[in-house]
Formats: C-alpha cells, sequence, structure tokens
C-alpha cells in the first residue's frame, strides 16, 4: 500500500447505500452526505449503483459501523431492518425488469410428463429384471424400486422383516455381487427420477402463486400449469375464448403430455379438477362451462395486473352452487347420446381404470 | 426424543433410532422446500436434508461449522434458498447476505427474505464484488456454492472484499463445472493450490474432505485468510 509522505489526506469518495462517503487513507470516515431514509428511494439508488459499479477502496470503514457513527441509524437492528426492506425492493424491481415468465413453469410441466414417461419404461424394466431374482415379491414401481436399492439381493432382507419368509423360500435365481451392484444402481436411479418428480411438483405448486395468482386460485397450481404449458404461455392462454379453454387438452396431438392423467378425450384437461370430477356426470358439462369463463378470466387477470382478485372465485363458487341447485337430479336420457340410439346411461361409466399413482 | 446440538444451532434428531439432520425452525409451520417438520417438547425442527445442501452435509461430514447465533454471513449462489434457510434458523441474532445472479432463482428466494427477518437478497454476479460492496458489511463468514469453473477465483476476491480478518471461508467446489473428464482429486488439489498460493490473498485451508454419499464429485472445505505474521 502507498503512503504518501506527510500528507495524510488523501481523500477516496464511496458511495453506501445510505450515503457518500469520503474516506481517509486509512479508510476512516472523514465526512458523509447521507441519502434521504425513503426505503423507494433508496432501491432506486441501490440498483442504479449496483449497474454502475463504482471503484471500491479495499480500505473502507465497516458500513454498519459508519452508518451508526453517521447516525443515519440508531440502532444495529435499525441498520437491519431497513436494509432488507431496502434490497427486497431492489431486487423484486430487478426481477420485474427481467424476468415475467411463466416459461419456467411450463419447462416444469414438461419435465414432469418427460419424467413419467422415463420412470415407467424404467419401472418396468426394473421389474422384469428383478423379478428374475425374487419373483413372489409384489411390487411395483417406486416402492420396488426403494426395496431393490435398500437390499438388493432377497439375502439380505433381515430375520423378522415381513418379507422374510418370502424372501428365503423364493424359487427366484440367486444375484450374483456384479448384478446386484447393479440392480441397486439402477433402482436408486429410479428412486431419485421419483424423488425429482416429487421436488418438481413442489416447485410448480409454489410457484404458480407469485407467477399466476388468480389461474392458481380458480384452477388450482397443477391444472394451471398444465393449461398454460398446453397453450404455450400465460400471455396465450389469456387470448383464448372461453369454450377453447373447455377443451384444451382434448386435442390428440396434445394428449401426449397427459399420459399419466388422460381424462375422457372428449374433455378438456379441466375435466381433471376436482370440481368437475366429483360431480354427478349430468352437471358435468355445465360446470365445465362455468369454470372455463371463469379460468379465462384468471389468466387475463394475472396477464394483465397480477393481483390476485378474491371476487373471480367468489363469482365462481356462486355460479357452481347455482347450477348444482338447478339441476339436482339426473335427466330422463343421457344428454349426449347421438342421434336416435337410445341407450340406457352408463354405458362408458361403470368402467373405472386402475388405480392412481 | 434424543436431540443433541452438532453446533450452535444445528441438531441431531433421533427417530426411531434414525438420525435425522435439522434446525429450529424459525417460522413454526412453514416448510420451505417441502421439507419434513418435526415438533418435540413444544420445539419445532425442520428436518435438513444433506442431499439438497452442501452445507448439510458438511455437518454431517464433521467440518466444524463457525457459525453463531450472531454471526453474519455472505452467502454466494443462494438460489431459491434450501441453504439459505438452515443458516437463517442458524443465525438468531445474525444476518445473512444472499447473492444470486439468476432473475428465476431469485423470485423463489425473495418469497423465503419476505418471511425471514434476516435474509437480505441480492440479485448479482459473485464474479463483480464491486456491484455490491455499497450493501455488504464485513462478515465472519462466506459461504461459496456457484458452481461456477472460477470457483476459487470467486471466492478470493469476495473475501477480500468482505471476510473479516479471522473470518471464515466455506467452499463448495465442484470439479465437473471446472472440468468434465479430468479426475476429481486433481482438480480440487489444483483449486487448493491456487486458493493457498494463486491469488493476491492467501489463504490457509483448515479442512477439506469430499462430500460423497452426498454430493458426488464435490470438495468441501474451509479457509481462512493467511496472515504473514509480520506485517
Ligand atoms: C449449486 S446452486 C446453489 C445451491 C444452494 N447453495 C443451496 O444449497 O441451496 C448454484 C447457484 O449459484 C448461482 N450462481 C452461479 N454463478 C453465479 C455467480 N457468478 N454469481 C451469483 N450466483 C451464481 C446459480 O444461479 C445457482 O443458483
Amino acid at each position: 500500500m502507498l503512503r504518501s509522505g506527510g500528507s495524510e489526506l488523501t481523500i477516496t469518495e464511496f458511495t453506501a447505500w445510505f450515503g457518500k462517503l469520503k474516506l481517509d487513507s486509512q479508510g476512516e470516515v472523514q465526512d458523509c452526505d447521507l441519502f434521504d431514509g425513503n426505503p423507494e428511494k433508496l432501491a432506486e439508488l441501490v440498483v442504479e449503483l449496483q449497474e454502475n459499479s463504482q471503484a471500491v477502496p479495499l480500505k473502507r470503514t465497516d458500513l454498519r459501523d459508519a452508518a451508526i457513527e453517521c447516525s443515519f441509524v440508531e440502532l444495529d437492528e435499525d441498520y437491519d431492518v431497513l436494509l432488507r426492506e431496502v434490497c427486497i425492493r431492489a431486487a423484486k424491481s430487478q426481477i420485474s425488469r427481467t424476468d415475467s415468465d411463466d416459461s419456467r413453469i411450463i419447462q416444469a410441466v414438461e419435465a414432469l410428463d418427460d419424467i413419467d414417461k422415463n420412470v415407467n419404461e424404467l419401472s418396468e424394466r426394473l421389474f422384469e429384471w428383478y423379478g428374475r431374482y425374487f419373483p413372489e415379491l409384489e411390487m411395483t414401481g417406486e416402492e420396488l424400486a426403494g426395496f431393490v436399492s435398500a437390499y438388493g439381493s432377497r439375502t439380505n432382507i433381515p430375520e423378522g422383516h415381513e418379507l422374510f419368509e418370502k424372501a428365503s423360500k423364493s424359487m427366484g435365481a440367486e444375484l450374483s455381487f456384479a448384478d446386484e451392484e447393479l440392480l441397486r444402481a439402477f433402482a436408486n436411479n429410479i428412486c431419485s427420477l421419483y424423488d425429482t418428480r416429487r421436488y418438481i411438483e413442489n416447485y410448480i405448486n409454489n410457484s404458480m402463486g407469485s407467477v399466476a395468482p388468480n389461474l392458481c386460485e380458480i384452477a388450482g397450481a397443477s391444472l394451471g400449469a398444465r393449461l398454460m404449458s398446453m397453450a404455450g404461455s400465460l400471455e396465450k392462454l389469456a387470448a383464448f375464448p372461453s369454450s377453447t379453454v373447455q377443451v384444451i387438452g382434448a386435442n390428440r396431438a396434445l394428449f401426449k403430455h397427459l399420459r399419466s392423467k388422460a381424462p375422457s378425450p372428449k374433455h378438456g384437461i379441466i375435466f381433471n379438477n376436482p370440481v368437475i370430477k366429483n360431480a354427478p356426470w349430468w352437471q358435468r358439462g355445465k360446470l365445465s362451462r362455468a369454470l372455463a369463463s371463469k379460468i379465462s378470466l384468471a389468466a387475463r387477470t394475472d396477464f394483465y395486473s397480477g393481483e390476485l382478485d378474491q371476487s373471480i372465485k367468489d363469482s365462481l363458487d356462486k355460479k357452481l352452487e347455482s347450477i348444482r341447485q338447478a339441476n339436482p337430479n339426473p335427466p330422463k336420457k343421457k344428454p349426449h347420446g347421438k342421434g336416435g340410439k337410445r341407450k340406457s346411461g352408463g354405458k362408458n361409466r361403470s368402467k373405472k381404470s386402475g388405480g392412481k399413482r | 426424543m434424543p436431540v443433541k446440538e452438532l453446533h450452535s444451532g444445528i441438531y441431531e434428531l433421533d427417530i426411531d433410532d434414525r438420525k435425522i439432520l435439522a434446525t429450529k425452525n424459525m417460522i413454526p409451520g412453514t416448510s420451505v422446500y417441502g421439507e419434513r417438520l418435526i415438533s418435540d417438547d413444544g420445539i419445532e425442527y425442520r428436518q435438513w436434508d444433506p442431499c439438497r445442501s452442501k452445507l448439510g452435509a458438511m455437518v454431517l461430514r464433521n467440518f466444524d461449522i463457525p457459525l453463531d447465533a450472531d454471526s453474519t454471513v455472505l452467502y454466494l449462489g443462494a438460489a431459491s434458498g434450501t441453504t439459505v434457510s438452515h443458516i437463517s434458523d442458524i443465525l438468531m441474532d445474525g444476518l445473512i447476505y444472499a447473492v444470486e445472479f439468476s432473475p428465476r432463482t431469485m423470485r423463489d428466494l425473495i418469497q423465503l427474505c419476505d418471511q425471514r427477518p434476516n435474509i437480505i437478497p441480492i440479485l448479482a454476479d459473485a464474479n463483480k464484488p464491486q456491484s455490491y460492496a455499497h450493501i455488504v458489511e464485513k462478515v465472519d463468514m462466506i459461504f461459496q456454492d456457484v458452481a461456477q469453473p472460477n470457483q476459487a477465483e470467486i471466492a478470493a476476491i469476495n473475501s477480500k472484499y468482505f471476510l473479516e480478518e479471522h473470518g471464515h471461508l466455506m467452499l463448495s467446489i465442484k470439479s465437473r463445472s471446472i472440468d468434465t473428464v479430468a479426475s476429481p482429486k486433481k482438480i480440487f488439489k489444483e483449486e487448493v493450490r491456487k486458493l493457498e498460493s494463486g491469488f493476491d490473498i492467501e489463504f490457509e485451508v483448515l479442512e477439506r474432505k469430499e462430500l460423497d454419499p452426498f454430493h458426488e464429485d464435490h470438495l468441501g472445505l474451509v479457509a481462512q485468510i493467511f496472515v504473514d505474521e509480520e506485517d
């Protein structure tokens, strides 16, 4: 470090978030010009300073000490509270300039579908593979993967384990050490895919609220995210007429996205909403029309204002209730029995295929 | 339920003979990233998943963790705040400056900051400490997890600007973000060498261990600025 002979008065200027400081060569404050304590203004300054980085003297006073010394704040706590507020405001304003997008949610939804597809294939492979060594084990999917990853060979199952009996009497082939390691590693990967799947779901649930609060409120995080994904963006979803929203997802080409939760292809994915799924069949058409119209409204509100508007949900609830009241009993004929064909109801209805995940 | 305090504010819970790493939940009732909440004796803990957090892994690999309830921390590469949230639990009277440069992740981090009074979010590039020198004070600890090729350099310049003379640097080095093919051991050695003598600030590496099985090909490291006695 240079110390100019005699003259101690090499002054450097340094602007801190709370004011302009003049520092001597030891970094001590000689003079300070404090900013106004209004958080909003300070946030603007902080952003500006960040964008035009200043030269920073390595020898400089501690900011907190200086702020207290110059009486910008009185106490440590005041410093923390104000700085935090300023920085949160600054970061929010920086973000809103760079990123207001729904695309990360869309990526996440698509990643979910990719994982589903892969995890199903891999699980089937594991089932078949491990089945050679322990055919009596009645597990599939995540349960199986967890089991294989935990125990490997059935000979590792400890006495007292509920499967011990089954394992020792199994007709399966013996598992060599090398094969066991391989199967375990494979199963481990499947487990982590399931974990990632939950992680992504969690992520979608957590972020929908900030990206599209109204859509999230009306359709639910997961359905809302899927609608955005299928429409292509929040903007496009907002631009669709509600009659289109009602059938989004019925299209065969889009349908592959849905694999895991495929509803009847006559209807869009909004049929996944419990409001409709759990309603008696004769109310579903009307309910889904009402829901679709509020979803459209919600998407528009999110896109144009971004603020949660409680009245959308209230009016949806009212509308749904009035539909339920007005249609308490099944009509005589099935509503979409085509032309002359008169079938007594229930043809497609009774087929409830297998369990949910 | 047996509870053991491993370090200040870091606990090991014993639940049916399974050991669980946890911190005391500063905001009871809320889970930050889907982690489990566990109540005992009127205290709520949040499970700390070492596979999701380098610092968590470092605790389980028996590092000495230089954190106290009143520490000030600069955290580089905060992402959406998984680890930051646990540090926030630990620092009951402290403060974390959380730097992250991806606006998308910053969004989630801000939600966390909105709930917790001791996290200060900074959207900035850790390569440019000048861009946040007007905000960050001298800190007791710098924690860095940025997964960048120039990790050591980032650590060095930030320490130069912000680390208290006797403060600690904690670093997670990911070998694959430096070189995808070279052997991790070789990379780690080189990074340690750089920290010890590659920059105009020199470090003394106090502890270094790989973070497996929690994180493959990651090295955890604790260092202090090396001070030449006669200066
Ligand atoms: C491995 S993640 C950190 C995870 C986090 N430490 C945790 O445990 O919760 C790395 C993060 O560093 C951020 N990052 C990378 N380079 C950076 C830089 N130069 N400045 C600031 N952040 C950076 C990335 O955006 C990413 O979010």
